[in-house]
């Protein structure tokens, strides 16, 4: 560096270092100024990336003894690790006063990308020991393709139970998730059951972070018997459709009769109901056989005291 | 100092301020109020040039101010209303209509109701319950024996009902509540076509007040209520700011405060509950704007509040669940459309929630805290709980639903603009760590972390498989969150009712922190301590009793007595 001349101080307005994920965008803009607040916004700013490409922005404005860049975008470096951008501003000459050459490192320290995942269509409940499948897919925070990946999903032991392979596109509605249909099989004891879902971001483009995620289902015995439910209004007696029942991990709606049919083995429950504006209580239920019932449920007002007054 | 100078300090004490909501849209995110508004120079006589001179004036153009200016009127006065924003009606141009009016009128009579001065007396005195139990009792037995007297009132002003009783919600044992007819004109209805009856009711009182004399001065922002001195002698009138223009107005009878409450001042709502702080919206927003405007200029010249105690009750519409989710102002009932004049500072009519079983809530740091279901007060302390945040203590922070694709298929819903405002209150993505990553808000003071968001999902999605929510007893988790994309929108409840205000007697005279009537002042409506009844007719009761009051006293009794 030549050492004659008044110094010129440059600038960036971030923090340094930047802290930014690999391949992602960095937009800075870059300052000159001098004791003598010159306008240097006919100069221009060469930035050397970490790998050594060259490019040269001009200082667009002054103000207030500043002079800056438009809004530069950067590219951060694909691996993981400390880099820097190099700016530099050639001698030149104002007003019969001669500037030194202005150098400034720009720190970048760079992370992996990370994926995330997302397990769905997962059935409940399972007879113990039977065939399922659910979906899982994969996202990439710099939305990269991630086709023909690999997700594992583990048992409570942390055995690999089964893999899926990502698919070619990714899911309707979804900006990068790409995803696969895995089957699995469920234990055979019953209760709710878990499976932890990884998968490793290696060998992409850009590093990124693994991921995982976990889903669980409950597992039942096989079901002998048929419970059928009719929901009726308490003071109309009117059916009522669409309520949902529950019976622990067991569940039905009703159609358009108000009638539910549920599938479930013997046992001891507990029937609950649940539709917006109506209510009943839980019912204790011994099923030995095929059985019957009815709820009586009480409608109820909207809670909100400005709530729609409808005629 | 010169009246700029008062106004400047008024302007710097607001919390946002109705113009600013007006004129900066969303400005003012976070703003905290300080208490005392006029400098004390504004209150010597001396530097007062009066603009206009009225009998009575009337400060709100409300549900509590245009009876009060009607009654008033009637009894002879001549009257100036003013009121800060650009039209009548506060928050009863947004309400539901519903009037719980009773005590044996006309209407209750076709409908075959027993009612009853006594009745209503015996229904909001009662100890048993959470609304009537902090009540004073001297203002509930006026309130009583003027209901009957208020429906004919209205009837004779022109206000029209819709002739279905209901039964109130509260302590009430009768069917009260009788609604209102919408506004017949949807421009002059700022919610058009979403049950805004309020609207007809406003509208009626202002015809028939314009009808009969009655000045009002819109965009006047009162800035101050005039006294002899500091903290003694009767009120002379009141400082208004038009704009840039100072306007100050003599009354030569009485000044009426129906400001309306003080629901949207942080600094002062957290005098009764410190919890509530700035996260807490303002139902009714903004069009309205419930600043403590009164209350602090009654304050500044000595008056006393009053059953502070209901403000805090368990049981009231002081605090509600945000119904439509995805928007900042997601009021239980209250929906700007796209073609509504204020749509353009609510920005989104939200997502109306059908069934809270679609989606959980988490708070600032992505974990449940209470059973989504609940509407009752158990969820808002839960919802204002401490969190964890070492930096804020008080408050629970922003309050997020969380839900899937399949539950904007179960709601039917477009989770896009206009339904939803992207810019800070709507968020989503692919998976549960990237939506908690997304969510940036004024009132969000740390990222999410998305891996408690999905552990919180991951378990949540677990008790719907076993059928039973063991952390907080939702009743019947119905449905996982599971299907991409994933979804984050405002929920974080808002805040409604003022239930605690300036202290009056049973002629809404205001009285000091010394027990002593100060003359010529008046306070009516939800700037007005006394009792817990949600909604319009104990501002309507109070607001004509306090019209009447000033109206009726003679000149002599202005310079001498009460």
């Amino acid at each position: 560096m030549n050492d004659e001349g008044a110094p010129v101080h440059l600038a960036v307005n971030a923090r340094l270092p930047i802290e930014a994920a690999a391949g992602d965008e960095i937009v800075l803009v870059a300052r000159a100024s001098c004791a003598g607040g010159h306008d240097r916004s006919h100069l221009f700013v060469e930035i050397t990336a970490p790998d050594g490409t060259i490019a040269t922005h001009a200082l667009a404005a002054h103000a207030d003894g500043v002079s800056e860049t438009a809004r530069i975008a950067l590219r951060a470096p694909p691996r993981v690790g400390e880099h820097r951008f190099q700016l530099s501003l050639a001698p030149h000459e104002i007003a019969g006063t001669r500037y030194r050459e202005a150098v400034l490192d720009v720190p970048v320290k760079v992370r992996p990308q990370t994926t995330s995942l997302a397990v769905w269509d997962v059935p409940s409940p399972v007879v113990a020991g039977a065939r399922f499948c659910v979906k899982a897919g994969a996202k990439s925070t710099a939305d990269c393709a991630l086709a023909g990946r690999v997700i594992e999903v583990c048992d409570a032991n942390g055995s690999v139970a089964a893999q899926g392979t990502l698919g070619d596109a990714p899911l309707p509605g979804t900006s990068a998730l790409y995803w696969t249909e895995i089957g699995l099989t469920a234990p055979t004891t019953t209760g709710v059951a878990s499976w932890s879902v990884r998968f490793e971001g290696t060998e992409l483009e850009l590093p990124h972070d693994a991921a995982a995620t976990s889903f669980s289902l409950a597992v039942v015995s096989a079901p002998a018997h048929r419970l059928t439910v009719k929901v009726v209004e308490q003071e109309t007696a009117v059916p009522i459709a669409d309520v949902e029942l529950r019976l622990g991990p067991y569940r039905g709606a009703t159609g358009p009769t108000g009638l539910a049919e549920i599938a479930l083995p013997k046992g001891r429950y507990e029937l609950r109901m649940w539709k917006v504006g109506y209510e009943a209580p839980p019912q204790p239920v011994e099923i030995a056989d095929d059985a019957y019932l009815e709820i009586a449920a009480l409608t109820v007002p909207e809670e909100d005291p400005d709530a729609l007054w409808r005629m | 100092m010169g009246t700029g100078n008062r106004t400047d300090s008024k302007r710097a004490s607001a919390e946002v301020s109705r113009r600013k909501f007006l004129t900066r849209g969303a400005a003012g995110v976070g703003a905290v109020a300080v208490a005392g508004t006029v400098a004390p120079e504004a209150r010597a006589q001396g530097t007062i040039k009066w603009d206009y001179t009225a009998d009575v004036v009337v400060i709100g153009a409300g549900v509590s101010g245009l009876p009060a200016a009607i009654a008033a009127r009637d009894n002879g006065a001549s009257v100036i209303v003013v009121d800060e924003n650009f039209d009548i009606g506060g928050r009863g141009m947004l309400s539901g209509g519903r009037v719980q009016v009773g005590g044996g009128h006309a209407l209750q009579q076709k409908f075959n109701i027993k009612d009853s001065a006594d009745q209503i007396f015996n229904d909001w005195v009662r100890f048993d319950h959470e609304e009537s139990r902090y009540s004073d009792r001297d203002l509930i037995r006026i309130f009583a024996d003027e209901n009957a007297a208020l429906y004919d009132f209205l009837i004779e002003n022109g206000v029209e009902f819709i002739e279905k009783p209901i039964r109130p919600p509260d302590a009430s044992t009768v069917d009260r509540i009788f609604v209102t007819k919408e506004w017949h004109i949807p421009s002059q209805v700022y919610a058009p076509r979403r049950g805004r009856n309020g609207s007809g009711l406003v509208r009626r009182l202002e015809e028939s007040a314009r009808k009969k004399g009655v000045q009002i001065f819109l965009r006047h922002e009162m800035t101050s209520i005039v006294r002899e001195k500091h903290n003694a002698g009767r009120v002379l009138g009141i400082t208004t700011m038009n704009g840039s223009n100072p306007v100050n107005i003599a009354a030569r009878k009485g000044v009426i405060i129906a400001t309306g409450g003080h629901t949207g001042n942080v600094n002062f709502r957290r005098i009764f509950d410190p919890r509530l702080t700035e996260e807490y919206q303002q139902a009714c927003s903004p069009y309205v704007h419930q600043g403590a405007d009164g209350e602090l200029a009654a304050m500044d010249i000595g008056a006393s509040l009053w059953s502070t105690a209901n403000q805090s009750n368990s049981e009231g519409a002081q605090i509600t669940k945000t119904r439509h989710v995805g928007c900042r102002w997601g009021y239980s009932t209250l929906v700007y459309e796209p073609d509504s004049p204020m749509f353009a500072q609510a920005r989104a009519t939200g997502l109306t929630v059908r069934d809270w079983q679609d989606m959980i809530f988490v708070n600032q740091s992505g974990r449940r805290f209470w059973n989504e279901v609940d509407g009752s007060h158990d969820f808002f302390n839960a919802a204002m709980g401490w969190h964890g945040d070492k930096t804020k203590l008080n408050g629970g922070g922003p309050i997020w639903a969380i839900f899937d694709a399949d539950a904007v298929t179960r709601e039917k819903w477009k989770p896009e603009p206009p339904h939803v405002d992207s810019d800070g209150w709507f968020f989503s993505a692919d998976t549960l760590p990237e939506l908690a990553a997304r969510i940036k808000n004024p009132y969000q003071r740390e990222p999410m972390p998305g891996a408690v968001l999905q552990e919180t999902v991951n378990r949540y999605n677990s008790f719907v498989a076993a059928g039973a929510d063991a952390d907080f007893k939702k009743p019947t988790p119905l449905h996982k969150i599971e299907k991409p994309p994933f979804y984050a929108a405002w929920t974080t409840p808002i805040l409604h009712d003022t239930l605690t205000g300036i202290r009056t007697n049973t002629d809404s005279q205001v009285i000091d922190t010394r027990g002593e009537v100060i003359l010529s002042l008046y306070c009516a409506g939800e700037s007005q301590g006394g009792f817990a009844q949600h909604g319009l007719a104990r501002c309507m009761v109070f607001g004509r009793i306090a019209g009447r009051h000033a109206a009726r006293r003679q000149l002599a009794d202005v310079s001498g007595g009460q």
